[in-house]
C-alpha cells in the first residue's frame, strides 16, 4: 500500500487517550448448522435464517 | 514470519478516522482525528500486547487448519445459457457430460464417508454450469441425503417451476439465483440463454415465487455493463424481499470475461453506495437487504474466523475448506479450476476425496499465500483481502500475481473500518448474526 507508514512497537511511548477510538474482536458462538462460521447456501434452519 | 519491526502501522481510513492496525493478525483500532491530528490511547496498545498472540494463532489455525466443510457439485456440465463472462469454457458446456442417479449417488456416498466423523453436517452446493437441466436426479439425491447434508442450489432459474419452489422450501434448501441488473436490458446483455434470450423473466419470477423465503439469495457478477446500476439492483432486489445478494466481480479467468472487467474505482464507489442505499432500507422499513461481499468484509475485520465467503482469504478455500467435482467426477480445488485438467486431484469415482485433499494441485492452491505475492507481501491489507484469485490469476500467466482487483478491495476495505467506527456494523450483518457474536475484548 501506498500509505504513509509509521511502524509502533511495543515500546511506544505512551499518550493520553483523547475521542472515542473504536478497537473490539468478535468470536462467532455458533451457528445455525454448528459450522464455525456463516454460510451462505445449505445454511437455512429449520425455523429462522441467521446469515 | 519472524519480523523484528513487526507492529501497528498506521493509515488514513479518511478525513475524520486513523487506522492502527497490525496487518499480521487484524489486530485493529480505529482513532479519531482532530485537525488531522490523533491520539493513540493506552489501553489500546495495552489489548495489543494482551490479545497479539491469541490473535495471531486465531488467523494462522483459520488459515491453515480449518477442515473441510462444503463441497460444490456440478451435476452436469451442462448449460442452458451463454454468459459472457463464464468461467467454463464453452465446449464443456456444450458437449459435457452429465451423471447418473448411480453416479450422484455414489459420489454423496464418498463424502458421506469422508464426513463420517465429523459432527457437524456439512455443506452440498450443486453448482454450476445448470445443475437444473439434472433436476430430477439432484431433488431425488435431497431426498435421501437431507438428514446427512445441507443443501444449496445455484441456477439461473431457467428450469425452475413453481412447485419446485415448495420442494425447496419444505427441503430447507439454500437457493442462489444468477440475476446481474433490476433492468431486463443490461441483465440479459451477459445472463444469455442459449436461445439468443437472456434469464431475467425467470430470475425474476422465481424471486417472486420465493418472496420472504429465508434460504434465498441472488448472486449478481459485477461487469462494466452493470456497475452502475448496483444501487438499483439492491432496491429492486429489496422490494422482492430477498435477504441477501453477492455482487460479486467477474472473474477473469476465461480471455472473454477480460473485456468486460468493471474499473476499480467505479466498482468500489457503486458498491459503497449500494451498500448505502441496504442501509438505508433496512433503517426505513425495518427489514434488512445484505451485500454479503461487504459482511464478509466487515467479518473479516471483526470476527476474522466468521467469514464465510472463502475467496477473500488466503489462501483462499479452494482446495482447502471446499472443492468441486464436476460431472465426470474429477475433483477440482474450485470450479474456476474446471478448465484446467492440471489442477485435477483424482477423479471420485476411482479415489478418495482425502487422496485429493492431498493431492499435488490442491497443496499447490493451498500453498499460494499472500506472503509469496509481490506488493500483497507488504500491504496492510493482506489477510482482508486475501488476494483473490488463483484461478483467475493462474489463467492470466502468473499464479503469484496480486489480485486483479486490488484498488477496488484497498478502497472497500477502507470504508469497512469506516462503517465499523461509525457503528454501522448491525446494518451490514444480519441481525441474528450479530446476536451469534460474542466479544472477546472492546476498548
Amino acid at each position: 500500500m501506498k500509505t504513509k507508514k509509521v511502524k509502533e512497537n511495543l515500546s511506544h511511548k505512551r499518550t493520553k487517550a483523547k475521542g472515542t477510538a473504536v478497537s473490539y474482536h468478535l468470536k462467532c458462538a455458533k451457528t445455525s448448522n454448528g459450522l464455525t462460521h456463516f454460510v451462505m447456501y445449505g445454511d437455512v434452519p429449520k425455523k429462522k435464517m441467521p446469515l | 514470519m519472524a519480523n523484528n519491526t513487526r507492529g501497528l502501522s498506521f493509515s488514513d481510513v479518511d478525513s475524520d478516522w486513523k487506522l492502527a492496525l497490525d496487518p499480521e493478525n487484524v489486530f485493529w483500532g480505529v482513532i479519531p482525528k482532530d485537525n488531522g491530528r490523533f491520539v493513540l490511547p493506552d489501553n489500546l496498545i495495552d489489548f495489543y500486547k494482551k490479545e497479539r498472540k491469541h490473535l495471531d494463532s486465531e488467523l494462522f489455525n483459520f488459515r491453515f487448519h480449518e477442515p473441510l466443510n462444503c463441497v460444490y457439485i456440478d451435476p452436469t456440465d451442462r448449460c442452458n445459457a451463454n454468459c459472457l463472462y463464464c468461467y467454463i469454457p464453452s465446449r464443456i458446456r456444450k458437449h459435457g457430460t452429465q451423471m447418473t442417479t448411480e453416479e450422484l449417488d455414489t459420489t454423496l456416498k464418498k463424502i458421506e464417508e469422508y464426513f463420517k466423523r465429523v459432527k457437524k453436517k456439512p455443506v452440498i452446493v450443486f453448482h454450476a454450469a445448470e445443475p437444473l437441466l439434472v433436476k430430477d436426479i439432484i431433488f431425488g439425491a435431497i431426498k435421501k441425503y437431507h438428514k446427512k447434508f445441507l443443501f444449496g442450489i445455484q441456477t439461473n432459474a431457467l428450469l425452475l417451476e413453481k412447485e419446485d419452489t415448495d420442494f425447496i422450501r419444505k427441503y430447507r434448501i439454500g437457493i442462489g439465483i444468477s440475476l446481474d441488473a433490476d433492468m431486463k436490458e443490461i441483465n440479459n446483455r451477459s445472463r444469455i440463454t442459449t436461445l439468443g434470450k437472456g434469464n431475467y423473466e425467470k430470475a425474476v419470477k422465481a424471486l417472486n415465487w420465493f418472496k420472504g423465503y429465508e434460504g434465498l439469495n441472488v448472486i449478481c457478477t459485477v461487469t462494466k455493463y452493470n456497475v452502475d446500476r448496483l444501487s438499483m439492483l439492491v432496491k429492486f432486489l429489496h422490494k422482492k424481499k430477498v435477504p441477501l445478494v453477492l455482487l460479486n466481480p467477474v472473474r477473469l479467468t476465461q480471455e472473454r470475461a477480460v473485456r468486460l472487467k468493471p474499473d476499480d474505482m467505479a466498482y468500489s464507489r457503486n458498491l459503497i453506495a449500494a451498500v448505502d442505499t441496504a442501509i438505508e432500507l433496512s433503517k426505513k422499513t425495518k427489514r434488512q437487504i445484505v451485500i454479503g461481499n461487504m459482511a464478509n468484509v466487515v467479518l473479516a475485520i471483526i470476527s476474522p474466523t466468521a467469514r464465510r465467503m472463502m475467496c477473500d482469504i488466503s489462501p483462499c478455500g479452494g482446495g482447502r475448506t471446499f472443492l468441486t467435482i464436476t460431472a465426470n467426477g474429477d475433483m477440482v480445488p474450485c470450479g474456476e479450476f474446471i478448465g484446467f485438467k492440471e489442477f485435477s486431484g483424482g477423479n471420485i469415482f476411482k479415489t478418495s476425496i482425502e487422496k485429493a485433499m492431498n493431492s499435488m494441485p490442491f497443496k499447490k492452491i493451498r500453498n499460494r499465500i499472500v506472503e509469496k505475492i509481490d506488493e500483497c507481501n507488504t500491504c496492510d491489507f493482506r489477510h482482508i483481502c486475501g488476494s483473490p484469485c488463483p484461478a483467475e490469476m493462474y489463467a492470466r500467466g502468473n499464479l503469484y500475481g496480486k489480485a486483479k482487483f486490488c484498488e477496488f478491495y484497498k478502497e472497500i476495505i477502507r470504508h469497512a473500518f469506516k462503517l465499523i467506527a461509525e457503528d454501522k456494523v448491525k446494518y451490514i450483518l444480519r441481525e441474528d448474526a450479530i446476536k451469534q457474536l460474542e466479544y472477546e475484548y472492546k476498548l
